[in-house]
């Protein structure tokens, strides 16, 4: 067994140690840090076939963005484990067939003689092949349309979600920010120069 | 026009240069800083700090326990008991002030109608575990014997003022 | 220089085989690492220092001659201190995250460049692999703030959640120009691409400035420094995320955030003023090795870090998160474009 396949099998019994305790885990702010630890093997698992562009990308923009956010919500709701956990036995066989349909999924795909045969070659490139170069290129020619596509359904969902959201209160005060810039300190100011007067008066000494 | 050098200045970030410049200019400035040990600041005649109980020229003790400061105390920290003497005299058997409590406000030495208790100029003081603040009669009046001089040399300055 | 650094090389490989890249990788962290504590723990006193001067103090000058002990000494101090774990608090994430807080900013040292292959790795996604890591230290901040069961450092670790992921974006749009006008991810690239006869006017911090801008100020947000320490915050919620924390625990979170503060150094050196790369390359300037200048140009930005402390108040929050959101964000992505437009017609001199 060579020293890659060794660390394969680490990441990912890690990674599905880590997804089941995902689902397991008692306290749901451990379930979201099992999430990253889940994350974190994925992303090694990728950097093994040499995808260090999209492993790296997987902890910034999902570990390093999501997760925080996924973790500023689930510490802050006062969750009832007990009303959380009534239903699991009455949904579980339909999570049971779920799961069972998916990883007859994978084995049909990644299973067939094709794959085997080409698909799980990956290939060896020299030392100054750049994947993010490759993936860009790939982005902007071939697959532009849909990169693009992807993209706009993004952005619709950021107006819908905040148009949704956005309620304008009357009595809700705000400041203009745009006026507190402009204001100059010579607009506010007015330095006037005062004579000073006689030495005080009798009775007073210094 | 003035719009326009108010929208670089915002964007060209002017007015926290202008900031920075003025705390650039102070970081060459002399420094003010007394080394205290070794330097100290004047102090005036009136300084109020450690508490100290006087004697008279025979070595009398001043204090006739009117309590007239235990009553204007502002933090309570002075415990007073009298009796009264052999000679028919009243004096204090107790005399406590607690230093922790203290507040310097200087209310005990105005009301004293015989400058018996005053504040020296002693600021350097320390005590090192529980208790050692807690000073009483026997250790004011030694406060009070040692420094004598100065106490009455600090009264005598301010007396015109009273 | 290099030929004992390849006499040592070539004797280890001979005397330990196979074991000899992990050794030598080993010594390589450490020679990094070590100057790195040296580094903070005398930043601590430079700091002191100069916020001494600025504010007609002189700072700590009893513990050794200028005070050049002091470090050590608080080190000492806080090394012999107890920690104390509160009730009610999470004691295993307690204890984990400060260790959370440190490791990110010690590890991004790895693809940083000190001199012209002076890098421990040289990675093609070098600036992604920074990027990852910075993001990652929020980690140690919410999770200490959330394990210590106390409100005070619930409220900072959230506001500094908050303030750390909006303004990486930010900051990640301003690092997009650099990577376009440098053409490469690889920092020792993108410090070679400022090379040129122009010497000083061939940095990106020219064609580049309000990136520059952005970037130096979304960096002072990201390692919590003032004016942008809200999540420590100590005139509101007393200390932030470390309240709870005490002794070696809390010197951790110190020790990150003046390491992340020095990598900020680091990479504003390298990716707009020209790395190692000497002012003009003529005479008097190009006898000096590129280490001292890479240092010369960090110590100039951390400078620049303290003198912000000394001069400005505190953010208020709402006026942070506009500031991120509503300044920054734009900003970067307009310029994104006007670079990638600049790029393509002959004005681009880069």
């Amino acid at each position: 067994m060579s020293f890659d396949t060794l660390v394969f099998y680490l990441l990912a019994a890690l990674t599905v140690f880590a997804a089941l305790r995902v689902i397991t885990a008692r306290n749901p702010v451990h379930a979201a840090l099992f999430l990253v630890l889940a994350f974190f093997s994925t992303a090694g698992i990728w950097m093994l076939l040499e995808a260090e562009f999209l492993a790296i990308t997987l902890v910034l923009v999902y570990v390093g963005a999501v997760m925080v956010l996924f973790l500023f919500v689930v510490m802050m709701l006062d969750i009832n484990l007990v009303q959380l956990r009534e239903g699991f036995w009455r949904w579980f066989p339909f999570g049971v067939v779920l799961a069972a349909i998916m990883v007859f999924e994978m084995v049909w795909v990644l299973g067939s003689r094709q794959t085997v045969e080409t698909g799980a070659q990956v290939a060896k490139h020299a030392a100054d092949y750049s994947n993010t170069k490759e993936l860009g290129r790939l982005i902007y020619t071939e697959y532009v349309y849909p990169f693009e596509l992807a993209a706009v359904v993004l952005l619709v969902a950021i107006v819908a979600a905040i148009a949704l959201s956005l309620r304008h209160r009357r009595d809700s005060k705000s400041q203009d920010v745009a006026k507190q810039v402009a204001v100059r300190r010579e607009d506010r100011v007015r330095i006037v120069s005062v004579p000073s007067g006689k030495k005080a008066g009798p009775g007073i000494e210094d | 026009m003035e719009k326009i050098t108010n929208f670089f200045k915002t964007f060209l970030l002017f007015e926290l240069v202008k900031g920075m410049a003025l705390t650039g200019r102070y970081f060459f400035a002399r420094k003010i800083t007394v080394q205290f040990p070794e330097e100290k600041t004047p102090q005036g005649f009136r300084f109020r700090g450690l508490h100290a109980q006087r004697r008279y020229a025979s070595g009398e003790e001043r204090c006739i326990g009117c309590k007239l400061c235990e009553a204007v105390c502002p933090a309570l920290a002075i415990n007073i008991e009298t009796e009264e003497r052999e000679d028919g005299t009243r004096r204090t058997t107790r005399y406590d002030i607690d230093l922790m409590k203290c507040i310097f406000c200087g209310f005990c030495e105005e009301s004293c109608p015989v400058d018996a208790i005053v504040e020296t100029r002693i600021l350097e003081y320390h005590g090192e575990k529980r208790g050692d603040l807690y000073y009483t009669k026997p250790m004011l009046l030694a406060v009070g014997d040692k420094y004598e001089e100065q106490i009455a040399k600090d009264r005598a300055a301010d007396a015109k003022y009273r | 220089m290099m030929e004992l650094l390849q006499a040592i090389e070539q004797m280890g490989q001979s005397l330990l085989g196979v074991a000899w890249v992990p050794v030598w990788t080993l010594v390589k962290i450490v020679a990094i690492v070590a100057p790195l504590m040296i580094g903070i723990a005398y930043l601590t006193l430079a700091e002191r220092k100069v916020i001494g001067y600025m504010q007609v103090r002189i700072g700590p000058n009893r513990v050794g001659y200028y005070g050049l002990l002091q470090p050590l000494a608080d080190g000492i101090k806080l090394m012999f201190k107890e920690i104390i774990i509160p009730t009610g608090s999470n004691r295993f994430l307690f204890v984990v995250a400060p260790v959370l807080a440190l490791m990110p900013a010690l590890a991004a040292w790895a693809v940083v460049p000190f001199a012209d292959g002076m890098v421990l790795a040289n990675v093609n996604a070098g600036l992604l692999y920074i990027l990852a890591m910075t993001s990652l230290g929020v980690y140690g901040i919410i999770i200490a703030g959330w394990a210590s069961n106390s409100k005070y450092a619930f409220l900072g670790a959230m506001r500094s959640a908050a303030q750390i992921v909006s303004y990486e974006i930010a900051m990640g749009f301003a690092l997009v120009c650099v990577l376009m006008a440098a053409q490469s991810m690889n920092l020792g690239d993108i410090v070679h691409g400022q090379q040129g006869k122009a010497g000083l006017f061939g940095w990106y911090f020219i064609p580049l400035f309000p990136m520059f801008l952005v970037y130096l100020i979304a960096g002072v947000a990201e390692t919590n420094r003032a004016p942008f320490d809200m999540a420590e915050g100590e005139s509101e919620i007393v200390a932030g995320f470390h309240v709870e924390y005490s002794g070696m625990a809390f010197a951790l979170f110190f020790l990150a955030e003046y390491a992340n503060m020095i990598l900020i150094a680091a990479l504003t050196s390298i990716m707009f003023l020209g790395g190692w790369l000497p002012p003009f390359d003529v005479a008097p300037f190009n006898w000096l090795p590129g280490l001292f200048w890479m240092l010369a140009k960090m110590s100039f930005v951390l400078f620049l870090f303290l003198w912000f402390r000394a001069t400005f108040p505190r953010y208020r929050y709402d006026q942070l998160m506009r500031l991120g959101w509503k300044v920054f964000i734009p900003l970067t992505l307009i310029w994104v474009v006007v670079v990638g437009a600049w790029m393509q017609t002959r004005f681009w001199l880069w």
